[in-house]
């Protein structure tokens, strides 16, 4: 077997409305439309998903919160009907997923090895959450690559932001160890939203581009300074101000996926591409994809070698 | 009398789910204890508020007439499934959406199926109204409501029912101290995590036993910070509201840890 890698990570949110905006069959609810220009970022990520031909797709969302240690989707085959708490009138998604449950369980060990709780998730009753299903459906809706799923520990919560994303990070190694040692070619999905602040009150419709706009300018500013960061290749500045940008734009990448995909894939110093940028309810989205085979860290699938 | 009876009860799955391991037995006893007390009040309706039910937007009230289904807790998935059958008192429903709109809080009900219900109301619910007798009003936790807003709500529940002519028991549903064990523990040696949260929940509960309202008020704003108390115990402020801002004393049923956590499952009386 030779040894796995990772061929790129992506910055995928999930807010549902892009699913209801796109009017896929497994969603009952029905739209006229909304957010295009997030899902037209999303349309350019498939595109370049679809090049890469990944054997997994790892997702980490920060809607599957745990308290006791970092969990993984441990049952092969999950099927049922996820309802958004939150906004339950535009999602209502009829799901069907294969898991990669060696690589699950290999992520499950490392993480273990390293010091932290880990946990695998084997009740096939399991209702995976909007979170992870949105990334997914959003980046690949034909769901033909196997994936898995992690939970969001929520020590950057209950400890310091910087403890939790110290965990997060070992999470990473663990995750990139595990995928090397099992032969994979394997994407990275972070599951998360920049600025978090959101509006209190829905518009009617829902998808009424009229009344959709930055909750905030001190939150959009935030966001436009950390893409061009990212754009830049400034891993290391991103990282170094993190902090505060999480303090200051509410930003949902505390929750761990931005950090645990950047520690998995070595912290490279890369331009990051971004295929858009939008918000939803007022929060901060940025589409953006960091190609490790264009940047020369990771190789070609096998057959376009030759 | 339009409130019979009122409780506060933790939210954990695991005195439902693994009833048999001693730490978590004592609350499992309570909690029958409490089902007992409340089927004896003679409710027409069981009014719920679970901190465990997110909202971020606005009030919501569940308005979908049965819920019958499995649930998976996010965090215990081994523990088995959690399933639920509940009826719903679609008329309060209305009525206290309504209600809640005119007070200036936005509220909607929620009619979907499938719509995840939190594990803290199916605990309640399946502990406290083990053959779905009664039927149940369920209301949302929005994070953004504060003590003061929470309170207004329980008010708001209580007032409705008397415009109905129901008689309602009114259930808190979330946890007391929060620092819990992060790590796997001897499930069998569980314990209150924190020393001086233990403290600060035996201080709480005993000043609820003895009724003393006025001191509760007045500790409850410190309490939920030193001893990080589930969700600000918004859920008492809930109760509290209630019960018209009073109640002359309480029934400590059980009290004991939840992986760390303190849990207590508390009858009040008017």
């Amino acid at each position: 077997m030779s040894k796995g890698q990772i061929v790129a990570g992506y910055l995928a949110p999930h807010p549902p409305h892009l699913v209801y905006g796109e009017n896929p069959p497994q969603n009952e609810a029905r739209s006229q439309g909304g957010w295009e220009q997030l899902r037209w970022a999303y349309e350019r990520a498939r595109a370049s998903l679809d090049e890469l031909k990944p054997d997994v797709l790892l997702v980490h969302s920060p809607h599957w919160i745990t308290q006791q240690g970092h969990h993984f989707l441990g049952v092969p085959h999950l099927s049922g009907k996820s309802v958004d708490p939150i906004f339950p009138n535009l999602f209502r998604y009829s799901f069907e997923l294969n898991v990669d449950t060696e690589l699950a369980e290999a992520c499950c060990d490392e993480a273990a090895g390293m010091g932290l709780t880990t946990k695998m998730m084997r009740n096939p009753n399991f209702r995976v959450d909007y979170g992870t299903i949105t990334t997914l459906h959003m980046i690949r809706p034909q769901w033909d690559i196997p994936v898995v799923g992690i939970s969001a520990n929520n020590s950057p919560y209950y400890l310091t932001t910087e403890e939790g994303l110290e965990e997060m990070d070992t999470l990473g190694k663990a995750t990139r160890k595990a995928i090397e040692d099992t032969g994979r070619r394997a994407v990275l999905l972070a599951s998360n939203t920049l600025c978090h602040l959101h509006f209190s009150e829905e518009p009617v419709p829902p998808e009424d581009m009229a009344q959709e706009h930055p909750h905030d300018y001190a939150g959009y500013l935030w966001d436009m300074r950390m893409i061009e960061l990212l754009r830049q290749g400034k891993t290391q500045e991103v990282f170094s101000l993190l902090p505060q940008f999480i303090d200051e734009a509410f930003a949902e990448v505390k929750s761990g996926a931005f950090t645990w995909m950047f520690s998995a894939m070595g912290y490279p110093q890369m331009p990051g591409e971004l295929h858009g940028y939008g918000t939803v309810i007022g929060t901060g989205n940025a589409v953006m994809e960091w190609n490790l085979i264009k940047a020369g860290l990771a190789q070609e699938a096998a057959g376009e070698l030759s | 009398m339009t409130v019979v009876s009122s409780f506060l009860v933790p939210g954990s799955p695991l005195p439902l789910v693994a009833r048999d391991n001693p730490p978590w037995a004592e609350l499992a006893q309570a909690f029958e204890q409490a089902g007992e007390a409340l089927v004896a009040s003679k409710p027409d309706t069981i009014v719920v508020y679970s901190t465990q039910w997110i909202a971020v937007l606005d009030q919501l009230w569940q308005a979908r007439p049965h819920l019958r289904d499995i649930h998976v807790d996010e965090n215990w998935h081994e523990f088995g499934d959690l399933q639920f059958d509940i009826s719903i008192d679609v008329e309060f429903a209305q009525a206290a959406i309504a209600a809640t709109n005119d007070l200036g809080i936005k509220s909607k009900g929620v009619d979907y199926d499938k719509f995840p219900i939190d594990t803290g109301t199916i605990v309640a619910s399946t502990m406290l109204n083990p053959a779905n007798d009664l039927p149940l009003a369920i209301t949302s936790n929005n994070v953004y409501h504060d003590w003061s807003m929470t309170e207004s709500l329980g008010k708001l529940a209580a007032e409705q029912a008397h415009k109905l002519g129901r008689k309602i028991a009114v259930v808190g549903v979330g946890g007391l101290s929060g620092s819990y064990f992060r790590h796997n523990i001897d499930i069998a040696e569980d314990r209150i995590a924190s020393e001086p949260e233990d403290q600060w929940n035996r201080k709480m509960l005993a000043l609820m036993e003895q009724g003393d309202v006025t001191a509760l008020r007045e500790q409850c704003p410190t309490y939920a910070s030193e001893a990080r108390v589930d969700m600000g115990f918004k859920h008492f402020a809930f109760l509290l509201g209630a019960m018209g801002g009073s109640f002359s004393s309480a029934v400590v049923h059980g009290y004991g840890p939840l992986y760390g956590a303190g849990g207590a499952i508390v009858e009040f009386t008017q």
